[in-house]
């Protein structure tokens, strides 16, 4: 390193002496034509230019020899460095002093430059840092982006960005590729935020160190980094308060409606339970009957409700686990419809779901869940004596039901909706509902990957949903059929 | 000598107990309650019950396991109590010897229905199997391997009359997908349920005055099927 330096300081200083003995050749040959004080003055030529092109100490060298080259060859006597007028010897003087102001100077304008364009550098560095770094979310990004400009920047061997904000810390080393140098790295800085020590930046750089300039910008790189960081970690703790807040508005939702859905059964039971109670042995068989079915019924109510919300937990929390089988779509649909045939006794039930459809990979009991809702929406809202139909077809790689009715439409807008939590958009009045329904059937299809939407007809509304017929990668299976002669063996 | 059943009610919910124990004393049976698992099965051991009611959900003792244990030294009838969408458990359960499962909240008469399924089906087990079993309008000769609907022989395949003959002479008991499958097909084919809801689909067709509304051949979802004969 020194013996760099030295080699450049002779060069430089050799490059100076050899303006000056440029210089001199040809004012030594022009000196006939030129007096005294030109040749002074164009001897500050090397001295302006020297100091231009290499710097202050070749400046000073070039004022040096360019004093000395004058005042030899065109300072009477000649070829001597003595000086026998007074005002030679002024002149001499004087132009020492011009020729080191000019270097200095000169120096000094070329020093502020190269500051300046420095600052620029930096400014520019910086820009673009802070610029990439805008809208970042993601502390990995944050620490790829602050890694790869210090890395280009300062022409780092390797960059490591470390961050112990989230919940796992993250380490980014740039570039990927290169294995970390055992020593120490040459520059260390911590990512200082408002909330304490969030990581370090490191930097090798094979043993070269950094200058004070390179070293406060490096600083000020990785504070923008830790700037960056802690936005982001602000902005992350907003969206999660926002979450929160939702999820609360949604709890609040879901308490206001499900104490008001329990407590409805309850009224009834309990007004039925009491008068009973109270006048017993005088009530008539027939209302006595009225009220023990209202309890009872009541009772099945409140039933349905409490799995509902169930549900609903179960399948907020992702843990439906369908437990699927192959199965016969057209055996659920009986099913449920045996089953909810008093319930459905107003209405025209048709039902269109053909045998040869292949077996569907579904849980029986999540499948027929969502066939009973379907079926409770229906008769929530389409009016009685009305026919409900049920269709199912084979649609490519899936098998498509449809639930019509002929109830009323719902705005275009809030077909989507109708599926969300506790969103009844159709407030008719009279109708208990918590408004889970619809959402279980969404999570329920979905967990077998299908799909789930809600349509207006002409004449009526229809939901239909999708279950794929590939389930594992298998396809549904068909079962060797048996000779009936067997049996007879 | 006291003829009346006795049968024994575990269960941690007094509310329950008491109203079990009420309504049955009531139609005439002989109960006994526990709290607790460990309480119950020292009951069942100093005077067995002729029907065990078995809460699957206990403070101190997983009721699967508790049927396990009782299944070590006897063949009482278990009756397992749960709540909607345990499955699972109620398939467990019977697989591990229980004999028939309710879910909780049930009517009374459901409750006394299986505790006569249950009590018949004992005294079967010590008694002899009967050769021939009456359904409404069906008629199964088990031995001669024939069906008659209405008078009328039914023709079923080798198979189909495996799975009737199986369901209908364990009458009113829920048997299990996997307990079906085993017994019918073989334990290679236990897990293939499809084979079963084929072939009930095909039984029904040819037993049930209307298959979508079947009497005789329910299903139990997620749990398996009974043959029910009144």
């Amino acid at each position: 390193m020194r013996w760099i330096a030295r080699t450049t300081i002779l060069r430089v200083c050799g490059q100076a002496v050899l303006t000056v003995v440029v210089t001199t050749a040809v004012l030594y040959l022009l000196q006939n034509h030129l007096s005294t004080p030109i040749i002074a003055l164009l001897y500050l030529l090397p001295v302006g230019l020297s100091t231009t092109l290499w710097g202050l100490g070749a400046g000073i060298t070039a004022a040096f020899g360019a004093f000395l080259a004058f005042n030899f060859f065109f300072i009477e006597p000649y070829h001597s460095l003595f000086v026998h007028q007074p005002q030679d010897l002024l002149a001499l003087v004087i132009f020492f002093i011009v020729a080191g102001m000019i270097s200095q100077l000169v120096a000094r304008a070329q020093a502020n430059l190269a500051h300046a364009q420095a600052r620029e550098h930096e400014a520019t560095h910086l820009y673009e840092l802070s610029t990439a770094l805008v809208g970042l979310r993601e502390q990995t990004e944050i620490a790829q982006t602050v890694a790869q400009h210090i890395q280009q920047v300062f022409q780092a061997q390797v960059v490591q960005v470390t961050m112990q904000a989230g919940k796992q810390p993250i380490m980014v080393t740039i570039p990927t590729t290169f294995q970390l140098p055992d020593t120490e790295a040459s520059y260390q800085a911590p990512l200082l935020t408002a909330r304490g020590l969030l990581g370090t930046v490191q930097l090798w750089q094979n043993g070269r160190s950094f200058t004070p300039n390179e070293e406060r910008l490096l600083q000020t790189f990785v504070s923008q980094g830790a700037l960056a960081l802690e936005y982001a970690l602000l902005a992350d703790a907003e969206t999660r308060a926002k979450v929160l807040e939702e999820s609360d508005r949604l709890k609040s939702a879901l308490l206001s409606s499900v104490s008001h859905e329990l407590r409805t059964p309850l009224v009834t039971i309990k007004a039925a339970a009491t008068s009973l109670l109270d006048g017993e042995g005088q009530w008539e068989s027939t209302a006595r009957e009225e009220l023990l079915t209202a309890i009872a019924s009541e009772t099945d109510h409140l039933n349905r409700l409490v799995g509902n919300l169930l549900d609903m937990s179960r399948i907020e929390a992702g843990a439906l686990n369908p437990q699927r089988q192959w199965d016969i779509l057209a055996d659920i649909v009986a099913e449920v419809n045996a089953r909810m045939r008093r319930a459905m006794e107003t209405y025209h039930l048709e039902i269109d779901v053909p045998e040869d459809l292949p077996l569907i990979p579904v849980d029986h009991v999540q499948m027929d869940q969502v066939f009973t809702n379907l079926l409770s929406n229906c008769q929530k809202y389409a009016p009685p004596q009305t026919t409900i139909h049920i269709k199912a077809w084979q649609a490519e790689n899936a098998v498509q039901v449809c639930v019509s009715n002929e109830g009323p439409h719902v705005a275009e807008e809030h077909l989507e909706r109708i599926f969300d939590k506790f969103n009844r958009i159709t407030a008719v009045s009279g109708i208990t509902s918590t408004g889970l329904g619809l959402s279980i059937c969404k999570g329920i299809i979905e967990a077998h990957n299908g799909r789930i939407w809600a349509e207006n007809l002409p004449n009526g509304f229809a939901f239909h949903f999708t279950i794929p017929l590939v389930w594992e990668g298998m396809t549904p299976p068909k079962l060797p059929t048996e000779n009936l002669e067997v049996s007879f063996l | 000598m006291n003829t009346q059943p006795h049968i024994l009610v575990i269960d941690d919910e007094p509310q329950i107990l008491r109203a079990l124990r009420t309504i049955l004393t009531q139609k005439q049976f002989r109960v006994t309650v526990a709290s607790r698992g460990e309480e119950g099965l020292a009951l069942a051991a100093v005077a067995p019950p002729d029907v065990i009611i078995l809460d699957l959900t206990l403070p101190d003792m997983d009721g699967i396991q508790m049927c396990a244990r009782i299944r070590e030294w006897t063949q009482i009838p278990i009756i397992v109590l749960s709540v909607r969408d345990s499955e699972k458990d109620k398939v467990a359960a019977l697989d591990q010897g229980a004999d028939d499962y309710l879910t909780k909240p049930f009517g009374i008469e459901e409750l006394l229905a299986r505790i006569r399924v249950a009590l018949r089906h004992f005294t079967q087990i010590q008694g002899s199997k009967e050769p021939i079993i009456k359904a409404g309008d069906l008629t199964i000769d088990l031995a001669r391997h024939i069906v008659y609907q209405a008078g009328e022989e039914v023709k079923l395949t080798a198979t189909e009359f495996k799975l009737l003959a199986y369901l209908a002479s364990n009458a009113g008991r829920v048997l299990t997908h996997q307990s079906i499958l085993t017994h019918v097909w073989g334990l290679a084919e236990a897990d293939r349920v499809e084979y079963l809801r084929v072939y009930m689909r095909q039984l029904r067709k040819k037993l049930e005055p209307d298959p979508d509304q079947p009497q005789y051949l329910l299903t139990e979802p997620g749990v398996g099927y009974r043959f029910l004969i009144d």
